[in-house]
């Protein structure tokens, strides 16, 4: 309870600041939508010469599309603090958070909550639904289920490797780049992982696991992933999560402050 | 004209030195390239055409698209509104140096680097997939060609120096330049190419400058237009060029009578 007041007042105190800026806030929000906008109707107009992609249709493509966007935004939303956290070391705010009574991680993720992303994924949400009812089952909650408890285990695996991105900060005071290699490798998920030749697909599979991330939740809808891809995607989170876990506590553990 | 040759020189040099800034931003474009190469690959895979595009075509159109984004796209224009917003435009207005110029230079040495660099990642990319390129038949396409990057590169360039130049009248031009870029990327034809949109959509993009940028030189190179289009093509684009570099000397006229040089 205490964490989530929290998280409030962090989240308060972030969109005060965006509502400081309104003209470029609105600029930054009305791009994200631009954006989402215009690869639906790429999407679309792709559909409108040729029936399949990959073997999917357009509202099953579509489904992929949508899905990389809710795990990519939610991560945003979520992890956003760790996009700073290089600012945090160099400024000994970081110093700062770890006399803190609170678990220094926590802070640090949830330092910055970025309220554009709240408002681009609420259309996000409702294209995604409509895309769900529009599909030739209709809206079917056993497949809903996987597919919302596969998205969680995606952002598991996105937690893990923004802790892991955080860690090597903590590590070098450096390396603040990272997360924009994670984000560009994510953008291979807009697409279903089936466009992909096998080489590629297991190193998005196993090695950069964006298939697992986002490919996976849409496919357990569409009634294509078996229990064992299940159960492997969950044992990666849990894997992954503890392996960063255990990085994080030894960067920690070595670090001998900076600035302040 | 000599001193802005030393102006590419060194911001040549500074983009070289941040290594890190810049391997993240080909790696940025790297990614992109090789998702569309197997996007594209996907949907060509039991086809011989698409939307008007064989394989080889497609293809070429994907690793231009990446060369193009390297050359046109690359800008240095977004550190007008801080010149601005913190003073520092002071210093240059006390040069003697025509500052639009200065910038177009400074723009030039981020375009060559970037375009070096895209070309050895398309090659690289190109030899290691096997990929046919449908090169242009005819000389004189080669200069069509040369001639519509040209332009292409002059019209980005007042497009974003105009956007720059919003500096003057606010302190948060951060979010319309990230509107702005992004719309342009898009109707530019630099994700993919224009034609596979419906042709009232086409018809109406084809009146902004956007597609001048990517999408208009990519198919000269492609030999897919006939004289007539290409003539259009080109009186379209000079327009464009007119009328924006017009506009920018005016936004910049009227931004310096309002320039206040706070924070310097």
């Amino acid at each position: 309870m205490r964490y989530m007041r929290i998280w409030g007042r962090l989240a308060t105190m972030s969109f005060a600041i965006q509502t400081g800026h309104p003209l470029s806030s609105f600029g930054y929000l009305l791009g994200k939508l631009v954006r989402l906008s215009f690869f639906l109707l790429f999407l679309a107009a792709i559909f409108k010469h040729t029936s399949a992609l990959a073997g999917y249709s357009l509202e099953e493509a579509a489904l992929f599309f949508l899905t990389f966007n809710i795990v990519d935004i939610l991560a945003q939303l979520f992890f956003r603090g760790i996009y700073g956290i290089r600012g945090l070391i160099r400024e000994g705010d970081f110093d700062y958070f770890l006399i803190q009574p609170l678990n220094v991680l926590y802070r640090v993720s949830f330092n910055t909550v970025d309220f554009l992303d709240v408002l681009t994924i609420l259309p996000v949400f409702m294209i995604t639904f409509y895309i769900l009812k529009r599909m030739p089952g209709g809206l079917a909650w056993k497949p809903l289920l996987w597919y919302t408890l596969l998205m969680v285990n995606g952002l598991l695996i996105a937690f893990a490797i923004h802790i892991v991105v955080a860690s090597l900060a903590v590590l070098t005071q450096e390396l603040e780049n990272t997360i924009w290699i994670y984000r560009d490798l994510m953008t291979l998920g807009r697409f279903p992982s089936d466009i992909y030749d096998s080489p590629m697909r297991a190193l998005l599979t196993f090695v950069i696991p964006v298939a697992v991330m986002v490919s996976f939740p849409a496919k357990a809808y569409l009634g294509r992933l078996t229990g064992a891809w299940i159960g492997q995607a969950v044992v990666m989170a849990g894997v992954s999560l503890a392996l960063s876990l255990k990085f994080w506590q030894f960067a920690t553990r070595r670090y001998t402050s900076v600035s302040s | 004209m000599r001193k802005y040759w030393f102006v590419f020189s060194i911001y040549w040099q500074e983009g070289l030195s941040q290594r890190a800034s810049f391997f993240m931003e080909r790696f940025r474009a790297l990614v992109v390239l090789v998702s569309f190469y197997y996007f594209w690959s996907a949907l060509l895979k039991d086809r011989t055409s698409f939307a008007g595009y064989n394989y080889s075509q497609m293809i070429t159109y994907v690793l231009g698209m990446n060369i193009l984004r390297g050359l046109v796209f690359a800008s240095r224009t977004y550190e007008i509104a801080g010149e601005i917003n913190h003073g520092r435009l002071s210093g240059y207005l006390l040069k003697p140096v025509n500052f639009c110029l200065y910038t177009f230079f400074r723009d030039l040495s981020e375009k060559s680097i970037n375009l070096v660099s895209a070309i050895i990642e398309v090659s690289g990319l190109a030899l290691l997939f096997h990929l046919k390129i449908q090169w242009p038949h005819q000389a004189t396409s080669w200069l069509l060609f040369l001639l519509a990057i040209t332009g292409a590169t002059v019209l980005y360039f007042f497009l974003s120096f105009i956007v720059g130049c919003w500096g003057f009248w606010t302190a948060e031009s951060g979010g319309p330049r990230f509107l702005l870029e992004l719309i342009l990327e898009f109707t530019a034809g630099a994700f993919f190419p224009l034609d596979v949109l419906p042709r009232a959509f086409q018809d109406i993009l084809k009146l902004f400058p956007s597609p001048y940028l990517v999408f208009f030189p990519l198919h000269v190179f492609l030999e897919k237009l006939n004289t007539a289009q290409i003539i259009n093509g080109f009186l379209m684009e000079g327009f464009w060029i007119l009328a924006l570099g017009g506009l920018a000397w005016l936004v910049w006229d009227k931004g310096v009578s309002a320039y206040g040089a706070e924070g310097s």
